[in-house]
């Protein structure tokens, strides 16, 4: 079965400035536990992954090193799960769903494996 | 496999750590402890899900937010002069809070934003954000005002206690009756808030009667905080709290009092409430919330609306507006004054508080609607209950005296 990667991203800009209540972070986390529950009973959700702290470091060629996050992409890639579908419109399906894609200033890229491995 | 946590449980968690932790760091940190707090909350948010939740998920966050205000500390080499005591590495593996402590921790930092220093306005917002957790928009929405509005305050609130250093969350002796005074009027308005604006879709607003409740009990509890007029104050709290159901019918209608089903009055919670009201009486204290209290043990008493026993309602309420003059009070007196001596009674007790009319109240005015129905004179209750419907504060309340208003086509 086809394997796809989903990154979560968020467009900084974009996010509101004043952190969620803690209230507003519980009901968050009981929809990515409904999510991710539902997928891995499905069979679906083969690994949940994790989430990425904001800043990294970038190596180009030439062994030029720099601090991420990359001035090239507005979105910051905030974390990633890995899962398997039969089409992608099934991934699509999934990701819709999922809480991940939902808050504003967020999107969801999904991208299947080449499967060359 | 992942579990589901108890209800409004990052909400609590968040009161408990913010005052575990502003113990530790001084109150002038307060920004700081909350930024730590709030980062552990996020880290659970995002791991919990994927990791599972950790078995103590308490003591989890606990070490978390520890954790993350050290990682801030340590960047701060003044801080550690200051209080050497906490320049401790990060917490250890099972380390979790104190729950002993918890509750004493909880009153200090309720007594903190009561601080005589922070202004009038800016106390019940902070004790809302940092002793009961809640976000900024949510105290917006229960306090029925504007988002920017709370965060003026709380940044008043946070710049003043910034400045008064370490040692702010100490209450001397010699301040304590005053402090406390100030922490019971902050817990009243607070469960006022949640009970007289009924607006019902919201259910924030129970939530800020239990906080208001919680908060009273651990009050009434505590050997040295506390005192009998905190004791009367839970009580009062209990016995309104009692009849939050019957207040509303099926429709979601207001009922008042003559109209409520009293099978509906949860009497659990009025017979804990009648036990608070007879220990707040040792001593000789006779503040106002005992004499509101005992008002209102008399409507619980009473089996039926017809067996009030309106001489000693009035009495109290006599005692009440000598002690705190206050036209809301002497508004209940006049009410009670029309059930003993008839409705035209009650309107020149009325009159007497606004005379002309000349008041911005709903509640006056639809009391006057009230009695001057009764009267059989129904022109001027409609005029007094269309006055009272123009200042209503929520829909339920305007829809109740648009009921009324019709009422008044009927006679």
């Amino acid at each position: 079965m086809p394997k796809f990667l989903m990154l979560f991203r968020r467009a900084p800009e974009n996010t509101p400035t004043k952190p969620p209540s803690p209230e507003a972070m519980q009901q968050m986390m009981a929809t990515w536990n409904a999510w991710l529950d539902k997928f891995k009973k499905s069979g679906n959700l083969l690994d949940p992954g994790d989430a990425l702290k904001p800043t990294g470091k970038v190596v180009k060629s030439g062994g030029v090193v720099t601090d991420g996050p990359f001035a090239e992409s507005k979105e910051v890639i905030g974390g990633f799960s890995i899962i398997q579908a039969d089409t992608y419109d099934e991934a699509v399906a999934i990701a819709l769903e999922s809480p991940g894609g939902q808050a504003p200033g967020a999107l969801i890229e999904v991208r299947e494996f080449a499967g060359w491995v | 496999m992942t579990e589901t946590l108890v209800e409004h449980f990052f909400r609590r968690e968040y009161g408990r750590l913010v005052a575990l932790l502003t113990r530790r760091l001084g109150v002038a940190r307060l920004e700081l402890v909350e930024d730590a707090v709030q980062s552990a909350l996020v880290h659970a948010m995002q791991a919990w899900p994927r990791a599972g939740t950790p078995a103590d998920p308490a003591g989890w966050l606990y070490r978390a937010a520890k954790n993350a205000a050290t990682d801030t500390l340590r960047r701060d080499a003044a801080f550690a002069d200051k209080r050497p005591e906490f320049a401790a590495p990060t917490a250890t593996a099972d380390e979790r809070p104190d729950d002993h402590l918890i509750g004493d921790e909880q009153l200090r930092m309720l007594f903190t934003c009561c601080h005589p220093e922070l202004p009038d306005e800016s106390r019940l917002a902070l004790a809302l954000k940092v002793v009961c957790g809640f976000g900024v928009d949510e105290i917006a929405r229960a306090l029925l005002t504007a988002t920017a509005n709370v965060q003026k305050r709380l940044t008043r609130a946070k710049d003043k206690l910034a400045e008064m250093g370490f040692n702010a969350d100490e209450v001397p002796d010699a301040d304590l009756p005053a402090r406390r005074e100030s922490v019971h009027s902050v817990l009243y308005l607070l469960f006022n808030e949640g009970y007289h604006s009924s607006a019902e879709a919201d259910l924030i607003r129970r939530d800020l009667c239990a906080e208001a409740i919680r908060l009273a009990e651990l009050l009434a509890t505590h050997p040295t905080l506390g005192s009998p007029a905190s004791e009367a104050l839970l009580a009062l709290m209990r016995m309104h709290a009692a009849r939050f159901d019957a207040r509303q019918s099926a429709a979601g209608e207001l009922l008042v009092l003559a109209e409520q089903d009293r099978f509906r009055w949860d009497r659990e919670m009025i017979r804990t409430a009648f036990f608070w009201l007879e220990r707040s009486a040792r001593g000789d204290e006779l503040s106002r919330y005992h004499l509101e209290a005992a008002i209102l043990a008399e409507h619980c008493r009473a089996e039926t609306f017809a067996e009030t026993d309106w001489d000693r309602i009035i009495s109290l309420y006599n005692l009440l507006c000598e002690r705190e003059p206050h036209w809301l009070h002497a508004l209940n007196r006049a009410v009670a004054v029309a059930e003993r001596h008839g409705p035209a009674a009650g309107l020149a007790a009325l009159d007497a508080i606004a005379p002309g009319g000349d008041i911005r109240y709903s509640h006056w005015h639809a009391a006057r609607g009230e009695l001057l129905l009764r009267s059989g004179v129904s022109s001027a209750a409609r005029i007094a209950f269309t006055a009272a419907r123009d200042l209503a504060a929520t829909a339920a309340e305007r829809a109740f005296l648009n009921g009324r208003m019709a009422r008044c086509e009927v006679v």
